[in-house]
């Protein structure tokens, strides 16, 4: 056996980058895998939104922490930038009923620690002149932001390099073998430390383990314009989630909000489903009526894990010791790098800044062994 | 009403495969983006204009006639930009009918379906980067064809044409036939190189004939050939005004420059139909079997589009497309095929066209450090090189760590430069660097024209997700 | 300036307004003809001087020759001429 890693990290998206870097920091011997490139997944396609108010409450404190550490991604990403960008954030309701989920949603989200404040359409207005009238009421958060995901893997890749992890990208892994020997179309690798960190693939994963844990899939859809001039200044949101737009330095708006398109984990992400490419953008040119004026360049698909309760899957793996798991964490990419931070903090024996979220919880009593 | 057949691009392939289809008894629809069909080499002119017939202008009037009376509905003047159905279905569910989202010549949106779709879409053309070749004035082989065949417009009034392949004699007979000057023709084959082709160019005497016919043309005008050689910059103040090969100068005030034809797999792709890359080909092509079939059951692929052969030989294997796909869709034939020997010589003079445009790694490896490669985004050949430095793998991961073909022309331009740019600088191949995944839109669409007249509570908003 | 080849047939000609200067086109020609017939070749500043918006293709690929036609972006090579367009850059 050539190297004995102290720690292989299967999956090279956000999760997996921002742990195998912190665990490298840590002095571990680690190896990093991807059956394809360094966040080339969700990590490098998703719409980059910095947002509390698409964050769901359980998950506010780990995202306060995280935008933090996207403002200052150079600092300890060996200069790695994703051109993070803080802004307000707004989150609108046209209806008389987004305004009482806005109202519901917003006071849960102060509750967990988002500094929300409910304001009207016309205060949603100075603070960004390309909303739409007719607002009722919006949810606005100072603490906001955007990310170009795309940069992620280019952001990660010096710094995993300087901090010593051995990134073997295209070489799927195709088993796990004793604790453990994963069998890689390179041939085997062995390490002490297994971490699981492959997103929509985390069920196929777990199974080499002999773990059953279901993982849903969300396909979710993203449109993106042509450059063009300014026309906004936030991220902007509607109150039931289903909506994010920001526009870039460069002058592109990206339009989200988790529109579902067609697609599964086998496949991947397919095409846009017509009716929800159309309510989509819909949805963003009703917000912000300057968007009439674009013409839309790409549309594309990222894929979402969830678990049961959609909550993460961060921890030890039951029954398997020092076999941990990262995933399924909602708007994934907005927590990200501090959900890695403080998965290795708990692999390197520290006590993790804030809690981890044990998958226990989600196995079936006796239908899993090791 | 669902059509049986719904051809996509109406070329000479196209028109060909839908007037096929058509005769039997098939419910047909051709979708083209010009306002007439033709394709880029039997391009009609606009409405209400009218040129002394050429032989291409024949040919296409042939087809074009053939196709009006065939019965086939023809879309011309819209503007696909959507794409769905066939493969394009959740997990577990049959497969859909193709379903094809565009613009009308109006303005409005409307969408076709079909059970079997036959993609003609043609080429566009490469155009390897050069210092200055940003400038106003110049433009491709192709694009001078357009605009000399089609508009009746000169592209300058001192014109230098350069590039490789048959399009660049062309192009300059078409220029002095017009009364345009061209100030030099800058030949990257040597005469070598066509020597080597001349037994190929021999299965069609008509096309050498013609060929034999501009060089004497250009000897007749006097107009400087140079062979073997390369345009090195493209320069000017504002537009451009002069064309520098190596050492010599050209005056100029258009440059019509092309290196060959790249087949336009935008559709293929974004059906997930299996690609190869074949030099000889073009670059990446869907992959065929011996009735124009792609890997996708119901979807065929014929023409330039699915391998450069040339206008000749593209109906024959459009209408071999059309019948493979009634077949396919369990239609009688309303007659047998028969053999078109022409079409193996077509063929064969087509494939050594092509073999002569195919991509020149030398012209790849000259174009200076600095030079521009994608101009949607303004991205150089070291961005580039630096980007496969720090580790940019494939043209997907090119992408990311550049934005090279991320701006409204999707790579189309650039594509194949940056991709032979990344394939050099890490010593691979172009067919391990993989190739841009095909979306939607497949041509950049005006928001304003997709949406529609809506209602704010009409819009189908989603259950939200837990807070 | 006038590129356009004799011995073709032409709709009668009609006025565009082009930057606020009125120029002469055949309806149905296409606008990026139009305009390099009359030697009009820089079709907009763009983002970067090094890369201005110009015609390039001429078959709606490039995306280079983008104009505002009556308020709308439109490719000028797919663009037919229409009596009284007004053209800007993008």
């Amino acid at each position: 056996m050539k190297t004995r890693f102290d720690a292989a990290v299967i999956g090279a998206g956000i999760m997996g980058c921002a742990t195998a870097l912190f665990l490298a920091r840590g002095g571990m011997r680690v190896v990093l895998l991807d059956r394809g490139e360094i966040c080339r997944e969700a990590s490098g396609v998703n719409a980059g939104t910095l947002t509390m108010q698409m964050t769901r409450a359980a998950l506010i404190p780990y995202a306060l922490r995280a935008h933090e550490m996207w403002m200052a991604m150079p600092a300890w990403c060996a200069g790695g930038d994703v051109l993070a960008t803080a802004c307000p954030g707004l989150s609108v309701a046209f209806t008389d009923a987004e305004a009482a989920m806005l109202q519901e949603r917003a006071r849960i989200r102060r509750e967990a620690g988002a500094p929300i404040d409910l304001i009207d359409g016309r205060a949603a207005q100075v603070i960004e002149p390309g909303l739409a009238d007719g607002v009722k009421l919006a949810g606005h958060c100072p603490i906001d932001g955007f990310a170009s995901a795309y940069l992620t893997g280019r952001a990660f890749r010096a710094a995993l390099q300087e901090a010593g992890v051995t990134l073997m990208e295209a070489t799927p892994v195709r088993a796990i073998a004793g604790r453990f020997l994963l069998n890689t179309s390179a041939g085997a690798v062995a390490a002490q430390r297994v971490v699981l960190a492959g997103g929509v693939w985390l069920q196929d994963m777990l199974a080499w383990l002999g773990v059953t844990l279901p993982i849903k899939v969300l396909i979710n859809q993203l449109v993106v314009t042509e450059r063009m001039p300014q026309v906004m200044r936030t991220v902007l949101g509607v109150a039931s989630g289903l909506l994010s737009l920001k526009q870039y330095a460069n002058g592109t708006v990206l339009i989200g909000g988790g529109w579902q398109g067609i697609g599964d984990r086998a496949r991947g992400g397919l095409a846009v489903r017509s009716e929800n490419f159309l309510g989509n953008v819909r949805l963003a040119a009703h917000t912000v009526p300057a968007l009439r004026q674009a013409r839309v360049v790409r549309s594309w698909l990222g894929l979402e894990a969830e678990t049961a309760d959609a909550l993460p899957a961060i921890g030890p793996i039951p029954g398997i010791d020092d076999a941990w798991i990262i995933g399924s964490v909602h708007s994934g990419y907005t927590s990200g790098p501090y959900m890695g931070r403080i998965l290795a903090q708990a692999i390197l024996g520290e006590a993790p800044e804030l809690p981890l979220f044990p998958i226990d919880r989600l196995l079936h009593q006796g239908s899993n062994s090791a | 009403m669902i059509f049986d057949v719904a051809v996509l691009g109406g070329g000479p392939a196209g028109m060909a495969a839908a007037t096929e289809a058509a005769h039997s008894a098939a419910r047909v629809v051709l979708l083209e983006e010009s306002p007439v069909p033709g394709g880029q080499v039997y391009r009609a002119p606009p409405v209400g204009f009218a040129m002394k017939p050429d032989r291409d202008r024949q040919e296409g009037d042939a087809l074009r006639a053939a196709l009006a009376a065939s019965g086939a509905e023809i879309r011309a003047g819209c503007r696909v930009w959507g794409l769905g159905g066939g493969p394009l279905v959740a997990e577990g569910e049959p497969d859909a009918p193709f379903s094809l989202s565009a613009l009308g010549a109006d303005g409005v949106p409307f969408t076709v379906e079909a059970r079997a779709l036959i993609l003609c879409c043609g080429t566009h053309e490469r155009i390897i980067p050069f210092p200055g070749w940003t400038m106003p004035g110049v433009i491709g082989l192709a694009a001078a064809t357009i605009l000399l065949k089609a508009q009746g417009v000169l592209p300058g009034q001192r014109v230098v044409v350069a590039g490789i392949g048959p399009l660049l004699y062309a192009v300059a007979a078409k220029l002095l036939a017009g009364g345009g000057s061209i100030a030099a023709v800058i030949d990257a084959a040597t005469p070598g190189e066509w020597l080597r082709a001349l037994p190929a160019l021999g299965a069609r005497p008509d096309l050498l004939a013609r060929g034999v016919a501009w060089r004497t043309k250009l000897l007749a005008g006097r107009v400087p050939v140079l062979a073997g050689a390369q345009v090195t910059a493209a320069e000017g103040d504002k537009v451009l005004s002069a064309v520098r090969v190596g050492k010599r100068v050209f005056q100029a005030d258009a440059l019509c420059i092309g290196h060959g034809l790249v087949p336009a797999t935008e559709a293929s792709r974004t059906y997930r139909a299996r690609h190869a890359h074949r030099p000889e080909d073009g670059g990446w092509v869907p992959v065929l079997d011996a009735a124009q079939r792609t890997s996708v059951p119901f979807l065929y692929a014929a023409g330039d589009g699915a391998g450069v052969r040339g206008a000749a030989a593209a109906p024959a294997a459009g209408r071999l497309a059309a019948r493979t796909a009634l077949q396919d869709l369990g239609f009688s034939l309303a007659y047998a095929p028969k053999e078109d020997a022409a079409l193996a010589r077509a063929r064969r003079t087509g494939a050594a066209m092509a073999r002569m445009m195919a991509l020149r790694p030398a012209m790849i490896e000259a174009i200076p450090a600095e030079t521009i490669i994608c101009r949607c985004e303004g991205i150089t050949r070291d961005e580039i090189e630096k980007a496969a430095a720090a580790g940019a793998n494939t043209i997907n991961q090119l992408k990311h760590f550049t934005r090279c073909g991320m701006g409204p022309c999707q790579g189309r331009m650039c594509g194949e430069a940056a991709g032979a740019l990344l394939a050099s600088a890490r010593g691979v191949g172009l067919a391990e660097l993989g190739f841009a995944t095909g979306r939607l839109p497949l041509r950049p669409v005006p928001m304003a024209s997709i949406l529609g007249d809506f209602d704010y509570a009409d819009i189908p908003v989603p259950a939200p997700a837990p807070i | 300036m006038n590129l356009r080849i004799r011995n073709v047939a032409r709709s009668a000609p009609v006025s565009i307004m082009v930057e606020g200067v009125p120029m002469m086109a055949h309806p149905g020609e296409s606008l990026a003809a139009a305009l390099i017939a009359a030697g009009h070749w820089r079709f907009g500043e763009g983002e970067d001087p090094a890369r201005p918006r110009t015609a390039f293709c001429l078959m709606g690929v490039c995306q280079q020759c983008l104009l505002r036609v009556d308020g709308r972006l439109v490719q000028a090579c797919l663009t037919p001429i229409v009596a009284g367009q007004e053209v800007s850059a993008a």
